[in-house]
């Protein structure tokens, strides 16, 4: 299929400082119930993190897997779940590096992040990008330009030989540190 | 998905934060959909805390009071739905009845601070002040000592504009971490870093924040006095000082040249090396960064200020901060908070009893609260009213708490959740959020002010302050015509009106407050508050000595005091987490809890002790004892226990008659000094 965008996100480790303001504005947008976290922030070091949710990946393995064809790439990268189709197998579940679709038990069906899709047709950003006070997580589009300096991984990050995720990194830089000796 | 219209209010978190974040409501029916941040706030610029995002759970929370609530027997838990008309009869017949009994109403007490520091929650103060003489509080828990430092040096605690920490060339961070607590400050510090500024972060604690850092210092807790003197001394001794300035804008360098040469450099830099275990080349590098970076920002936290020494601390660091002149130069300056509240009438605070009898009013310490109380006679105090506070989990002295709430006949908290406090009272009230509710806040560290319009209809019954001092005043002068004085036919908007006076208008550039429902407005001021040279201080000066200070039998130049020894070996810092204010909004469940059951060491203490990562351990000292679960971590110091406020445990149960060294300067009484606590860790319950 011929993409016209691949949007994905571009992540910068060392200005993310793990408020967690993506996470709890997703929450807020999306109304998601307690459990299902389209996005998540997680330490990667006592002091760093990761603000990880689905990546619209180039070769999806839940698009792969599921046997319901719930899941299609849109010409715009974004993968996109149909709620109606999916059978709540939890096929996709395990077979995602990052996590991405989580099981609503209540509603016995997977969903996730779909990049606030509604939201970019009124030219709004995503609503974990909107939030994100220091400019960490921010929207790219990868087929237009690959950021200058960017990386494909960071340590911490799963593996992205799989499914290449549409995410790159500026990995954190550490500064001068004088620690009280014992 | 309903078709009926979303309508957006405007709103304001009114937490005790520097944030202080305007945000927008999205309204349907009757129902809070989500909420945004204002983009008009040129401070917050659209964005808000992970808690300001959470705002549907904290309105719509399953665990949040919906009606009033009796319990009998106190802390049975046994509790019974009454109507607001009961609860008001019973609360309205008590005060009369104490009344008739002493004469006076000063068996009446309140207690009240910071958990909602909207303008219109001084209703609680304009309701006891209506009633005249009655037993009020006086202090300020947690800033006051810093405050009265500012005071004494440059006569008002003004902070130049946090947006022009932007414009600086040293940013020095020094015991704060706006990772966790001013989230918002971060993204103006990173303008400057990319225009080539360094950032310093002076911590005991690596927090997020020093992980970010060009430079991080590690120091012993209450030390950072003796550093800044030292710094001070090295800048002095090679001559990198603002000459023309000190000799200009200052007052009494000559006695601090002095203190400073009192010693020999050498042995102070080995000296204080050794008390606030910096290294001498961390010493050395922040001094040539002092003396080559200018503009410079220094922006002392509240948590260095919280121990016995911390006035004279902050004292320390103001003077480093003369000395180089960068309290006067655009894009530096002495940050620590604004005055900004000053300008305001405060018309509700200040509310004048009958014929003033107010001011006859008991006044008892806020920070010695249980103590003082449990000491009063002829009258004791019977009833006690508390609002925007959880003193059993946030005030010191809990045991003397816990006695005196065994003695009050009357005991009425209004809150949104069942807090410890409320679980110990007979009658619990449900407060409005701030969506269901009128108000106006400013920060106390961003110049922006914002109207908090009315979004919601209440939750269930729960009322605002104001709208509770209404009706109770109501009930009582039903009662007894005449019995207070609290003018209980004015309206939330009618309150809010008072407050902007031409000089309020003037300061934010409105024509009339209404225009605030367009947006929020930033003070109009220089910037920085001192670049006119001019000080609030008797000698117009920059006061290295302070003969004021010095009246207030305090060392008229700043002194570091050795620190107290304890034969508990560990010291206890109880920083604010990410998630949570004080014990506020630590049970959000749209996050996990984990760090409020926490207690992190270093690893060299943890194998003192033979603890292990994950050991449920407790955490005690001759006035109580808490448990954690232990996280071995070497981003605390030796020495140093870091644990976080709130929770079913609180760790305040470990602090008792602890108190900062200024503080009654300004707020009648020193602050708590919440840092200085002395603790042992041991495995087990």
């Amino acid at each position: 299929m011929l993409m016209l965008k691949q949007l994905g996100f571009l992540f910068n480790a060392d200005l993310c400082i793990g408020c967690r303001s993506c996470e709890a504005a997703c929450i807020n947008e999306n109304k998601t119930p307690a459990g299902v976290r389209w996005r998540r922030v997680t330490p990667t070091s006592e002091n760093s993190f990761l603000s990880i949710s689905c990546n619209h990946c180039d070769s999806p393995e839940c698009f792969r897997i599921c046997p319901q064809k719930a899941f299609s790439k849109q010409r715009d990268g974004i993968v996109m779940i149909d709620n109606g189709l999916c059978d709540g197998c939890m096929k996709c579940l395990p077979v995602c590096p990052f996590e991405a679709p989580q099981f609503d038990l209540r509603q016995r069906k997977a969903s996730k992040c779909i990049f606030c899709h509604e939201r970019l047709k009124q030219n709004l950003l995503p609503a974990c990008i909107e939030a994100c006070p220091t400019e960490a997580l921010q929207m790219i589009d990868l087929n237009k330009e690959i950021p200058e300096g960017s990386v494909r991984t960071i340590p911490g990050f799963p593996d992205i030989l799989l499914t290449k995720p549409s995410i790159r990194f500026y990995p954190s830089q550490a500064g001068k540190r004088y620690f009280i000796q014992d | 998905m309903s078709k009926a219209k979303i309508v957006i209010f405007r709103n304001v978190c009114p937490r005790n934060c520097y944030n202080t974040c305007s945000l927008l409501s999205y309204v349907q029916e009757g129902k809070l959909l989500k909420v945004a941040g204002d983009p008009q706030n040129g401070y917050t610029q659209g964005k808000l805390c992970a808690k300001g995002y959470a705002s549907t759970e904290f309105v719509y929370s399953p665990e949040r009071l919906r009606f009033p609530l009796r319990q009998y027997p106190r802390g049975s838990g046994k509790w019974q739905r009454i109507s607001w008309e009961e609860a008001l009869t019973e609360i309205a017949e008590k005060i009369l009845e104490l009344n008739q009994l002493y004469g006076s109403n000063l068996a009446i007490a309140y207690n009240k601070c910071s958990g909602n520091i909207g303008l219109l929650h001084y209703a609680v103060e304009g309701m006891f002040n209506s009633l005249g003489a009655h037993t009020k509080p006086r202090g300020n828990p947690c800033l006051a000592a810093g405050q009265d430092a500012f005071i004494y040096d440059f006569g008002k605690a003004l902070n130049p504009d946090p947006e022009k920490m932007a414009d600086s060339k040293l940013i020095i961070l020094w015991g704060v971490n706006p990772a966790y607590t001013a989230i918002q400050q971060i993204k103006f510090i990173n303008k400057a870093r990319q225009k080539g500024a360094k950032m310093v972060v002076i911590d005991p604690i690596f927090t997020v924040t020093a992980a970010k850092a060009d430079l991080y210092i590690q120091i012993r807790p209450g030390t950072d006095g003796l550093l800044a003197l030292l710094l001070a001394k090295i800048l002095v001794e090679e001559g990198n000082y603002d000459q023309s300035f000190v000799l200009k804008h200052t007052w009494g360098f000559e006695p601090f040249l002095n203190y400073l040469r009192s010693n020999n450099l050498q042995d102070f830099l080995s000296q204080v090396s050794h008390v606030t275990g910096v290294r001498p080349e961390a010493i050395w590098e922040l001094a040539s960064l002092l003396a080559d970076s200018k503009p410079c920002s220094l922006w002392v936290g509240f948590g260095l200020q919280r121990n016995t020494n911390g006035g004279q601390n902050i004292r320390a660091i103001n003077a480093l901060m003369a000395l180089t002149g960068n309290i006067c130069l655009p894009g530096g300056g002495a940050y620590y908070l604004n005055s900004n509240l000053d300008y305001f009438p405060q018309n509700l605070l200040n509310h004048q009893g009958p014929g003033g009898s107010h001011k006859q009013s008991r006044q008892v310490d806020l920070n010695n609260f249980a103590s003082d109380l449990l000491n009063l006679k002829d009258p004791p105090v019977r009833l006690l009213w508390i609002a925007n506070r959880n003193p059993l989990s946030q005030d010191q002295n809990l045991n003397k708490w816990r006695s005196l709430l065994s003695k009050l006949d009357l005991i009425v908290t209004v809150d949104l959740y069942m807090t410890k406090t409320a679980a110990m009272s007979d009658l619990v009230l449900p407060a409005a959020s701030h969506f269901e509710e009128d108000d106006l806040n400013l920060s106390y560290w961003h110049h922006w002010l914002t109207l908090n319009q009315k979004a919601l209809p209440p939750f269930f019954e729960a009322k605002s302050d104001l709208q509770i001092a209404r009706e109770l005043t109501a009930k009582l002068n039903k009662l007894s015509p005449g019995f207070s004085n609290f003018p209980f036919e004015l309206t939330a908007e009618d309150w809010l009106a008072k407050e902007f006076t031409p000089q309020v208008l003037k300061l934010y550039g409105l024509q009339n407050w209404e225009e605030l429902k367009d947006g929020p407005r930033k003070l109009l001021q220089a910037d920085p508050p001192w670049a006119g040279r001019t000080f609030l201080t008797p000698s117009g000066k920059f006061e290295f000595y302070s003969a004021h200070a010095k009246k207030n039998n305090l060392p008229a130049i700043a002194k570091f005091k050795w620190p107290q020894t304890s034969s508990y070996p560990l010291r206890l810092l109880s920083p604010q987490y990410l998630l949570s204010i004080h014990s506020q909004s630590g049970w959000l469940s749209w996050f996990e809890h984990d760090n409020l059951g926490i207690v992190k060491m270093h690893p060299a203490d943890a194998a003192k002790r033979g603890l292990l990562d994950g050991n449920q351990v407790k955490i005690f000292n001759a006035y109580g004892s808490i448990v954690r679960k232990i996280q071995i971590t070497a981003s605390v110091p030796p020495g140093v226990v870091v644990a976080y406020q709130g929770g079913e445990d609180p760790l305040n149960t470990l602090i008792v008659n602890a108190f900062t060294d200024m503080g009654a300067n300004q707020n009648g009484t020193n602050n708590i000094a919440f840092y200085d606590v002395y603790v042992e860790c041991a495995k087990g319950r």
